[in-house]
Parts: C-alpha cells; sequence; structure tokens
C-alpha cells in the first residue's frame, strides 16, 4: 500500500507541475508580457544547461551542413522577427541545417537550429513564423529546464522506489513499483505534451500580436497531416491516425494540433498578410536543391504531395523538372512516360534548364524515342559542357549515333 | 514469477552479446596475391596487399572489404545485382523502400542509383556527384565516378564507384573515406583492387 501511495504520489507530483496546461478550446491567444530583456542563467542547474548548450553551439556553428548562405539567414531570421517582435528575435542565433526533415529546435541559451525540410514544407512567411515562434516560445518559457527538473525528480523518485522494493521484497512492492515507474515515465511524456502545448499557446500569442496571418500556425499541421498521408497510401500503409496519443509520445496528435491552433487563432487576423510572396522568393534559389534532397529520400507519396502543393501556385520549370526526377527515379514504365511528359513541359517553360534537358534525354532514351532523347541530351551538353557527366552523357549520345 | 522475470533479460542480454561478439569475430582476411571469389558470385578480385573482409554485408550479393576500418575506408563490392533489386538490404520494405537498379537503368544513371541509396538509406542531404566519366570494369564498358557527402556523423567523405553491367546485372565497387588523411592515402589501394576485378566467365 506504501508504494501505491507512492506511486500515486509521483504521478501527482510529476503531472502536478505541469498544471500550467492550457485550456486552448475557445479563446484566442493572448498577447505575450512586454519582453523583459536578455536574460542570464541562475542556479547550477541552468547555467550547467547553458554551458552544454554552448558548447553544441560552438560545434554547430562550424558543421559542413550549415546552410551560409547570407540572403536566406537574412530572411528566416526576418521572419522570426516579424513574428516575435525586433526585441525578442535579438536573443536568438539561428542556424539553417541542410537536413531534409521537417523540423526545427532550440536550446536553452538562444541557438534556433531551422533544417531545411521545414523551409521546403512552409508556404509562406506567416506560416515559418508560426513554427519559429513556437520554438522560441519553448525558449522564452525556459523549458528544458523544468523538463530537466521535472526529469530528475521523476527519476530519483524512482531510484529510491528501487531500493525500498528490493528492500521490501514481496510481489506487491513489485506490482507497484511497476505502477510507479509507468506512472513516472508517462508523467514525464504527459509534461512534454503540456510543454508543446504550452509553447503552441505562446507562438500564436506572438502570431496574433504581429502583422502576420495567425491562422497559418494551423495550416502547417494540416497540410504535413496530408503530406503524411499521401505518403502512407503510396506505400500501401494503413491510414494513420492522427488523433491518437501515443503513452510516451512527446508531442500532442498532429489532428489535436491543427484544431486548437486554428481555435487560438485571432479571428481578425485573417485578412492580414501572410507573406506568401516573400517566402516564395526568398526560398527560390534554394527550392530545386531542397525539393532534390527531399525526392532522393525515396518517399514518393510524400514529395509528390509536396511538388503539386507547391505548385498551387502555378508550375514552374523546376517543379516540373522536380516532378520528372521524382517518376524517373522511381522507373516503372509507365513512370518514364510520365517523366519524359513532365521534363517535357520544363523544357517548354525554360529551356536553358540543364538538368531538365537531361533528365528529359535520359527518359526518352529509355521509352525508345533515341533520336529525341539524343538531341535532347546534346541540348544539356551545349548548356553545360563542363558538367560531371559530360563525357558519359557525351558518349550516350555517340554510341546511339552509329 | 517475478524473480523469474528479472533474471531473464540478463540472460537474454548475455546471449544477444555472445553472438554479436561471434560475428565480429567472424571478420577475415584476404591475403595478397590470392584471388578472391565475391559473395559467391562470377567475381574475383585479386588483392595486391592485404584486406580485410567485414562479416557484415550491406545486402544479397555483396561484401565489403577495409584496410582500417568500416568508416575509414571501406570498398563494398556489389556482385551481381538484379533488375527490381535494392542495392542494399531495405530496413523496411514497405515504410523505408530503397531506389532499385532496373532493367532500363542506363550506366550513366548508377549514379544517381548510387545517392539515392545513400540518401534514403541514411537520411542524409548532402551528397554531390562530382564526376563520371566513361571507362573499362571487368574488361567491359563501364563508368567511374566520384562523389562526396558528409554522414551523420558531419565528417566529410569522398568516394569513387566503378560500375558495369554483365548478363543485365549490376556489377560495381564503391569506395569511400573520409577527405580527411583516409581517402588521399587509400585510393591507391581501390584502384588498384578493383583493377584486378574480373568476371568469371565460365558462369
Amino acid at each position: 500500500m506504501k508504494f501505491r501511495a507512492l506511486a500515486l504520489y509521483a504521478a501527482l507530483t510529476v503531472a502536478g507541475s505541469a498544471a500550467a496546461a492550457t485550456k486552448p478550446k475557445v479563446q484566442p491567444a493572448p498577447p505575450p508580457v512586454p519582453y523583459a530583456g536578455a536574460y542570464q542563467p541562475q542556479g547550477v542547474d541552468e547555467i550547467g544547461l547553458w554551458r552544454e548548450a554552448d558548447e553544441n553551439e560552438r560545434k554547430l556553428a562550424n558543421s559542413p551542413l550549415l546552410i551560409r548562405d547570407e540572403k536566406l539567414n537574412a530572411y528566416v531570421r526576418q521572419a522570426l522577427c516579424n513574428a516575435v517582435g525586433t526585441d525578442r528575435c535579438a536573443s536568438v542565433r539561428i542556424y539553417l541545417v541542410r537536413f531534409p526533415v521537417f523540423n526545427a529546435s532550440m536550446t536553452p541559451n538562444g541557438t534556433m537550429e531551422v533544417f531545411s525540410g521545414l523551409l521546403l514544407r512552409v508556404r509562406s512567411e506567416a506560416e515559418l513564423g508560426a513554427v519559429l515562434g513556437h520554438e522560441f516560445g519553448h525558449f522564452e518559457k525556459r523549458h528544458t529546464l523544468q523538463q530537466y527538473k521535472a526529469a530528475r525528480k521523476g527519476t530519483d523518485l524512482m531510484s529510491w522506489a528501487a531500493v525500498l522494493t528490493s528492500m521490501a521484497g514481496t510481489q506487491g512492492a513489485y506490482g507497484s513499483f511497476d505502477n510507479l515507474q509507468l506512472s513516472v515515465l508517462g508523467g514525464l511524456a504527459r509534461f512534454g505534451r503540456d510543454q508543446e502545448r504550452e509553447a503552441d499557446l505562446i507562438g500564436l500569442g506572438y502570431l496574433n500580436g504581429s502583422t502576420l496571418r495567425p491562422g497559418a500556425a494551423s495550416r502547417v499541421w494540416r497540410n504535413l497531416i496530408l503530406e503524411r498521408e499521401a505518403s502512407a497510401s503510396e506505400r500501401g500503409l494503413r491510414k494513420p491516425d492522427f488523433d491518437r496519443v501515443a503513452f510516451f509520445a512527446s508531442h500532442p496528435a498532429d489532428g489535436e494540433r491543427a484544431d486548437y491552433l486554428f481555435a487560438l487563432a485571432a479571428p481578425d487576423g485573417d485578412t492580414r498578410d501572410d507573406g506568401a510572396d516573400r517566402y516564395t522568393v526568398a526560398l527560390a534559389p534554394w527550392l530545386p536543391t531542397f525539393l532534390d534532397d527531399q525526392i532522393k529520400l525515396n518517399d514518393f507519396g510524400g514529395s509528390d504531395f509536396i511538388i503539386t502543393r507547391l505548385a498551387e501556385t502555378g508550375w514552374t520549370a523546376p517543379l516540373w523538372r522536380a516532378r520528372g526526377d521524382l517518376y524517373r527515379g522511381r522507373g516503372n514504365q509507365r513512370d518514364l512516360m510520365n517523366a519524359a511528359d513532365y521534363y517535357g513541359k520544363a523544357v517548354a517553360l525554360d529551356p536553358s534548364l540543364p538538368e531538365a534537358q537531361r533528365g528529359l534525354g535520359l527518359s526518352l532514351f529509355k521509352t525508345g524515342r533515341q533520336v529525341e532523347g539524343k538531341a535532347a541530351l546534346q541540348r544539356y551538353l551545349s548548356l553545360r559542357p563542363d558538367a560531371p557527366d559530360a563525357t558519359m552523357i557525351s558518349m550516350l549520345v555517340q554510341k546511339d549515333a552509329k | 514469477m517475478r524473480a523469474n522475470r528479472i533474471h531473464v533479460l540478463p540472460i537474454a542480454l548475455a546471449t544477444a552479446i555472445l553472438f554479436t561478439s561471434a560475428g565480429a569475430i567472424a571478420n577475415s582476411y584476404r591475403p595478397k596475391a590470392q584471388p578472391a571469389k565475391i559473395a559467391d558470385s562470377p567475381l574475383t578480385v585479386t588483392p595486391a596487399r592485404d584486406w580485410n573482409k567485414l562479416s557484415v554485408a550491406v545486402g544479397k550479393n555483396t561484401e565489403t572489404w577495409t584496410l582500417d576500418g568500416e568508416e575509414l575506408n571501406d570498398v563494398t563490392f556489389f556482385a551481381g545485382i538484379e533488375p527490381g533489386k535494392p542495392l542494399i538490404r531495405e530496413v523496411s520494405k514497405k515504410r523505408k523502400p530503397l531506389p532499385k537498379f532496373t532493367k532500363e537503368t542506363l550506366l550513366v544513371e548508377v549514379p544517381e542509383l548510387v545517392e539515392g541509396t545513400y540518401r534514403a538509406g541514411k537520411d542524409i542531404a548532402t551528397f554531390n556527384v562530382t564526376g563520371a566519366k566513361p571507362d573499362k570494369f571487368l574488361g567491359r564498358e563501364g563508368i567511374r565516378f566520384t562523389f562526396e557527402y558528409i554522414d551523420n556523423d558531419a565528417l566529410p567523405r569522398r568516394g569513387e564507384g566503378r560500375a558495369a553491367l554483365a548478363n543485365g546485372l549490376l556489377y560495381m565497387a564503391v569506395f569511400a573515406a573520409p577527405k580527411l588523411n583516409y581517402y588521399d592515402r587509400t585510393i591507391g589501394d581501390f584502384h588498384t583492387l578493383s583493377d584486378s576485378a574480373q568476371l568469371n566467365q565460365t558462369t
């Protein structure tokens, strides 16, 4: 019985400290409190965490994976400043990491990592600002420290309980220990989810008070859900359940987030600018690269979804080319016919795009239209005489000519 | 009941460790000047110096050799990849499929296949094919290509591959090593080794 009480106590302690959990049902998120200014770590735990974060930031700053394009970096910073305000964003260093996964993160010392997979997926400055604002919310509320303390409290409790259990040595004690362990670990996971909800609330508060459209936050998650559905259906997997929360899940379910973020957005914000045009212009130089990174992950459904979504505002040569690459990469006969068609459209829009000519040539070649294929490959060679595979391609052209 | 359950884990662990170390011991040695058959295929190489062969194979019909260690310099032989098959074993056919070699794959597309396999298999974004030119391999028309990539350990690596098609199957040798020190030091050994590769004509 003693242990059952302990278990209950543990569950309450851990979950209780998460009582700040929000109830984001009806009201739009309140505007943020005035910014308190630059913050310095206090107490041994926080100072330690900051030191670790400083160390990791030093490594990150020298990483070969960083995208160092000044223009793009400046734009992402501007998006953060537009979302959270200039005073707040001055405390953050942003690092763009070339990693084809949807994610961004923030450490206690103000290091923000933004993955290229996120930049590929958001459609507007407001959507980018929503994700970055959420991350800033974690930072401003010092969530890492709270999580660290909660984890320590929980694991301390488990260690003591393990000692007491082995001293008692009865079957009942072991049973209680199992319950306690589940309560503590489940409580920690729930604590993490509550922190995510709090960061969502704060992030939306920034957006509501900004010049950007707050409804964008919900759109991010809706698009992600649609992409995952497209990916799963192409792979013949069961449709994922976006409302179910696993016991140890670190984040709230995507469906739940999309819903409450929608409710948190200020209703009068819908008329505001979402900065989609600015975003498209800023991302344009990198879009072919990020698309290529995504396509080569071999997630056909997800990649096709991303490309067609990007094309909603109009197909461009790089988008047709990307779709051609995607289909040629899968390589079924029907895919090759489609690929040739897509490359053809890319070439029609921009005949000077060498990769599209190459793809067109290879796809035609493989579907038996060698004369046309050869002509396209020759155009590729004249557009990029110094291409890394120039000799290989010219051999293909000449061989066919014999 | 409870006590039994507690003891099961260490036994399972010990068994696992036993099997793992047994696997590790099976790394073997490929002495110089002795022709070695690759993955029971018609492909043979005659090393000019001693090499290590790793017991772990990345896929069917493959064999990995190294001089200093797997992540420091490794040569992976792909000895007859059939159409419709990926280069390396898929972790999950459904959830994480890899690009496939197909009947229609052209030699010039082989670097793209290697790139796709590396990227999808390792979840990395930085991979560039830096060169590709026609070159004989196994006495046939083949391709020699070079590439660079950054693995998840953030260490820039460089690599070279040589491939040829024979009887509709893909034969390839791919070398990869960190740019720092190892690539330049051992690329020559890869050239000598891959030059010695032959395809047994009797099969």
